[in-house]
């Protein structure tokens, strides 16, 4: 009965929001990339033109244009500057957390080529480690959306990609980038093969004193940021390999080494302690496709290594470390009219051999699943996604999803779509087993959601204006939330508990236009988000925090960017506002929210098969002393330079 | 500005098209424009009925609550309870100065006049004038100190969780020297001209490894003369009426042993009398002795209460704790009134109660975030 008085209350939520805004979106559709850029390479998805896409659910893309004037951030940067994801940043090159849809970093599953970047202790993945040049592709799958990849996550999928261009015979990037605060970035990119063969090589290279000066309140004076400092050095090599169009075989590389101090808060800047976290991972995937005209199979096996060794002073020296063993197979078949059946099997077997916890522990995680997309007729389309999950010898109950996507009208490129699902989420093993702390009676987490959305785009008759509106609306209830708290009697003890419910309902909307006039190239991208998240359930007639938002989960998000392009000169104005986020659950104190603006302002020179680019990068444009997290300083104004030099011989043919 | 120039463009389809930007780009540099230049900072949300907090004229006769405040979020404070009038004054040290107290702020002692707050992660002791809460002064080259006690008006010892006991000189407001000890010191009281001070062992080791004791310092020449074996983590000391010492041990954060409360020979320094907790995972804090020093209270969930002259632990509650998460207590040197606080999931402000010695409940206060420390002013005291 609960369930019914769900589905009812979104509905008339949803439809006080859909008079204001017109309509939703997804969608890359018109998304086509103005920026030419040597890296930016075509989708690749070989079974792309056989079968259909999931119908129903939320996909996202991020232009490569703005990947490719970032290759000196982290993923972090993007993502909190290019999309209403909220990124929960501790400092400047500082542990970076990603919440979407009202729901925690545990909540969000990161991933590279579709192989889970979660730490299987944590759950979650830190963004700030993450460099942007490692990938050419950003996909981000919402809310439910992500259960035809992974189920536990609730807020949504953030998929990096890297995909081959068959029409790239050799490719060269180096790149080189100087900003404040004695940050360097360094990317050297080969990229090379045939028709046939592919090969990408990638290093980078960051080092940072990240020493800037903020204002301490609590020392009131200014001083520069100290024990803040980072080395980070990445590696991948990825090799492609097709066979007469039916066989795809491709082997991926990727180590990254990070060895980063972490800064002191506001108010222990004089301890002039030394905290230090030193990370490596390694991660090797292999994979093999095979398409024939009406099926094709996916096989992938990837290994995970994951290296932390953590230090304060002399204090603490805790090292942890953990493999995985991921295992992928999914076959698609679409033999039969209006009808694509994608079952899979997905095999995790997670070891940590952390220091903290009582010797080691493993994870099985079995997955079985099937999507299936059928189109009963031109205009609707719909998909059904089922996923059960086996951990541990335990079976979690069905996940399933339903999608519908609706183009009722011919001339009016008007889309609807419509989604229910119910998710669960598998505790961390560090809920479960941390020393002392962890409690092995979690249940998993419990999901429902509804989500509604529109899209609508036009392209005028000269292609030259294009616009696009989405508006989608979601309606999500977490039952069991895990929640480390205070046990009663014992005020020396945390323990996660299986305490909390959330209701998570919000409105993302964007508008995002083209237009190209007297050789002028615009782009103006808006994304907004509204999300209230909120606790449903006191745990005491003393809990002050029923219908009380989200701590650090603002209730409003916006950027806009703007892109201009002439004479091979570019700009990219962005501006982002963060809401305010309540730092307590009863909703006494908070952080004021607080607009940013970064400019980018580049030039590309080309001769013969060489471009050379020239970028100036300023962010905090208006030196806006801000925290995003109290005590925890972020920079002012600061700048980077960048100048990259690239070859790119395509085939001419 | 070209762009606006080009929206121009004598082309009715042109000018059509041009609409959503415009309208874009001032809604976007109205934003920009609009956003304040005040730096972003934590703030108290304006409470819904201000009337309720109302500044005191003076902080002559009330109860000083020591809000902890959240581990790195910086969010200790200080909440004044007003004995005449209940009011209460919320983030005191805030107000008074235009910064905040920094980070875990553990206990506070008065001496002279003025207030000495120990603020444990920020590192640092702040001296504070009492009657306008303004910071003297702000002791630092500390070890994450934890409490202070006084030995006369111009001298204290201030435990640490790292190493050392530091010397505090009263007048000068500096440390002038340590007594270096093995790791975290915790409580300390006064007895003749010997501190008893509760050392815990190294902070980063397990119970199995750290040695517990009680250390006696002679005050004249800051030497630890003795030390007195202890049950694992002694976090509380008090002197009864027949100037017998009084120490809990919590057993160890890990659960290494069950809790136990010791009654201590100060002037022959032995252990005379040890009561063991029943169970190891019940760990009971904030050991607390009445004004006429013949009753001992403590927390272990709810409120516990038991006469000095005890043959057994008490098995019931005095108040109990009902949901609410116990986690600082006092008791009234003038009135015998139970102050306990309920520091909720540690992520909301909470909230004091106060209860006559008879648990009869009295009033609730609302404090700031985890409150656990109190201090009483000078007026109130013995």
């Amino acid at each position: 009965m609960k369930l019914i008085g769900q589905l009812i209350h979104p509905v008339k939520y949803f439809y006080c929001f859909s008079i204001i805004l017109v309509i939703l979106v997804t969608s890359e559709k018109g998304k086509a990339q103005s920026l030419k850029d040597t890296l930016q390479l075509p989708e690749f998805e070989l079974t792309s033109k056989y079968v259909l896409e999931n119908n129903g659910f939320k996909k996202v893309k991020i232009d490569s244009s703005i990947i490719i004037s970032h290759l000196n951030s982290d993923l972090s940067t993007l993502l909190s500057q290019y999309t209403t994801i909220f990124i929960k940043s501790y400092g400047n090159g500082t542990l970076a957390t990603p919440s979407f849809r009202g729901t925690t970093a545990q909540h969000t599953q990161v991933e590279w080529n579709g192989i889970d970047l979660n730490s299987p202790m944590l759950g979650q993945a830190d963004l700030s480690l993450i460099p942007v040049s490692q990938f050419d592709g950003l996909e981000i799958l919402f809310g439910s959306a992500g259960i035809s990849r992974t189920s536990g996550a609730f807020g949504g999928v953030i998929n990096l990609v890297t995909n081959p261009d068959w029409n790239n015979r050799l490719n060269i990037l180096a790149s080189q980038s100087i900003g404040s605060f004695d940050t360097y970035t360094t990317n050297i990119n080969i990229i090379t093969g045939t028709s046939s063969f592919q090969s990408h090589s990638k290093f980078n290279y960051a080092s940072a004193l990240n020493n800037y000066p903020y204002y301490n309140d609590f020392l009131m004076e200014t001083v520069n940021q100290h024990n803040a400092s980072y080395k980070q050095f990445g590696f991948s090599e990825e090799v492609f390999w097709k066979l007469k169009d039916r066989h795809l075989f491709s082997a991926k590389l990727r180590y990254n080494y990070d060895d980063r101090n972490l800064p002191p808060t506001t108010t222990k800047y004089e301890a002039n302690n030394v905290e230090k976290n030193v990370q490596s991972s390694l991660m090797a995937v292999v994979e093999y496709k095979y398409v024939k005209k009406d099926f094709n199979l996916s096989v992938r096996s990837a290994f995970a290594n994951q290296k932390m060794h953590y230090t304060l002073d002399s204090t603490y020296d805790d090292h942890h470390q953990y493999y995985s063993w991921i295992n992928k197979i999914k076959f698609t078949y679409i033999g039969i009219k209006k009808l694509a059946i994608k079952p899979g099997i997905d095999f995790t077997h997670d070891e940590v051999n952390s220091e903290e916890y009582e010797g080691i522990k493993t994870r099985n995680t079995t997955s079985v699943f099937t999507e299936i997309n059928y189109t009963p007729w031109e205009k609707l389309k719909t998909s059904l996604v089922l996923r059960e999950d086996l951990i541990d010898g335990k079976f979690l109950p069905l996940v399933p999803a339903v999608g519908v996507d609706l183009t009722p009208f011919q001339k009016l490129n008007l889309g609807l779509n419509l989604n229910l699902s119910r998710n669960y989420k598998y505790p961390t093993l560090n809920d479960l087993f941390w020393n002392l702390y962890g409690n092995p009676d979690l249940r998993p987490e419990t999901n429902y959601s509804i989500e509604i959305g529109s899209v609508f785009n036009f392209l005028s008759k000269s292609k030259k204006f294009y616009i696009e509106l989405n508006l989608t609306g979601y309606y999500s209830w977490i039952y069991d939330m895990i929640t480390w708290s205070p046990v009663d009697g014992n005020s020396n003890l945390w323990k996660p508990e299986n305490i909390d419910e959330i209701l998570a309902r919000g409105i993302e909307s964007g508008i995002n236009i083209k237009w190209e006039i007297v050789k002028f190239k615009f782009k103006f991208d808006n994304n907004y988000s509204f999300c209230k998240s909120t606790y449903e359930k006191a745990s005491s007639e003393y809990d002050n925090k029923i219908g009380k938002q989200l701590i650090y989960i603002p209730v409003n998000t916006l950027n806009s960017t703007l892109t201009l392009e002439r004479w091979k000169f570019y700009l990219i104005y962005n501006f982002s506002f963060t809401g305010e986020r309540f730092t307590g659950k009863d909703n006494l104190t908070v952080m004021p929210g607080y607009s940013l603006s970064n400019i980018i302002f580049g030039k590309n020179l080309s001769l013969n098969n060489f471009i050379l680019s020239l970028q100036l990068q300023v962010n905090n444009l208006f030196n806006l002393d801000y925290q995003s997290v109290a005590s925890r300083p972020m920079p002012g104004i600061n700048y980077a330079f960048t100048i990259k030099l690239s070859f790119d011989k395509p085939n001419r043919e | 500005m070209v762009v606006i120039n080009l929206f121009l463009v004598n082309n009715i389809r042109y000018k059509i098209y041009s609409l959503p930007f415009l309208i874009s780009l001032i809604a976007l540099s109205l934003f920009s424009v609009s956003c304040s230049k005040d730096p972003i900072r934590e703030k108290a949300v304006a409470p819904e009925n201000p009337d309720t907090t109302q500044n005191p004229t003076s902080y002559d006769e009330g109860i000083f609550v020591i809000n902890e405040g959240n581990y790195n979020w910086g969010n200790a404070s200080i909440t004044f309870i007003d004995n005449r009038t209940n009011a209460t004054v919320q983030d005191l040290y805030q107000i008074a100065n235009q910064h905040n107290l920094g980070d875990v702020a553990e206990s506070m002692k008065i001496c002279n006049g003025f207030g000495f707050i120990v603020v444990n992660n920020s590192n640092r002791i702040e001296v504070v004038n009492l009657k306008n809460f303004k910071s003297v002064k702000s002791i630092t080259g500390l070890q994450s100190p934890r409490f202070l006690e006084l030995i006369d008006s111009t001298k204290a010892y201030v435990t640490n969780l790292q190493k050392d006991i530091s010397i505090l000189n009263l007048q000068s407001n500096t440390i002038t020297g340590t007594i270096p000890i093995y790791g975290w010191t915790e409580s300390l009281i006064r007895y003749d001209k010997y501190m008893l001070v509760t050392s815990i062992g190294k902070y980063s080791e397990p119970s199995s490894k750290r040695k517990a004791q009680i250390l006696v310092i002679d005050t004249q020449t800051d030497k630890i003369v003795d030390s007195i074996q202890t049950g694992k983590e002694p976090i509380g000391l008090v002197i009864d009426k027949k100037q017998k010492v009084w120490v809990l041990c919590s057993g160890g954060f890990d659960n290494f042993e069950a809790p136990s409360l010791m009654r201590i020979n100060p002037e022959l320094r032995m252990v005379e009398k040890v009561f063991t907790f029943p169970t190891i995972t019940e760990v009971p804090s904030r050991l607390c002795i009445n004004n006429t020093g013949d009753t001992l209270y403590f927390l272990k969930g709810g409120v516990y209460q038991t006469p000095v002259t005890m043959t057994g632990l008490p098995t019931n509650p005095l108040i109990s704790a009902d949901g609410r998460l116990f986690y600082g207590l006092a008791i009234h040197p003038k009135t015998g009134c139970i102050y306990v606080s309920d520091s909720k999931d540690y992520v909301q402000n909470g909230t004091v109660y106060q209860y006559s010695p008879t648990a009869k409940f009295i009033k609730q206060y609302t404090a700031g975030r985890i409150p656990g420390g109190f201090c009483f002013t000078s007026k109130n005291a013995k």
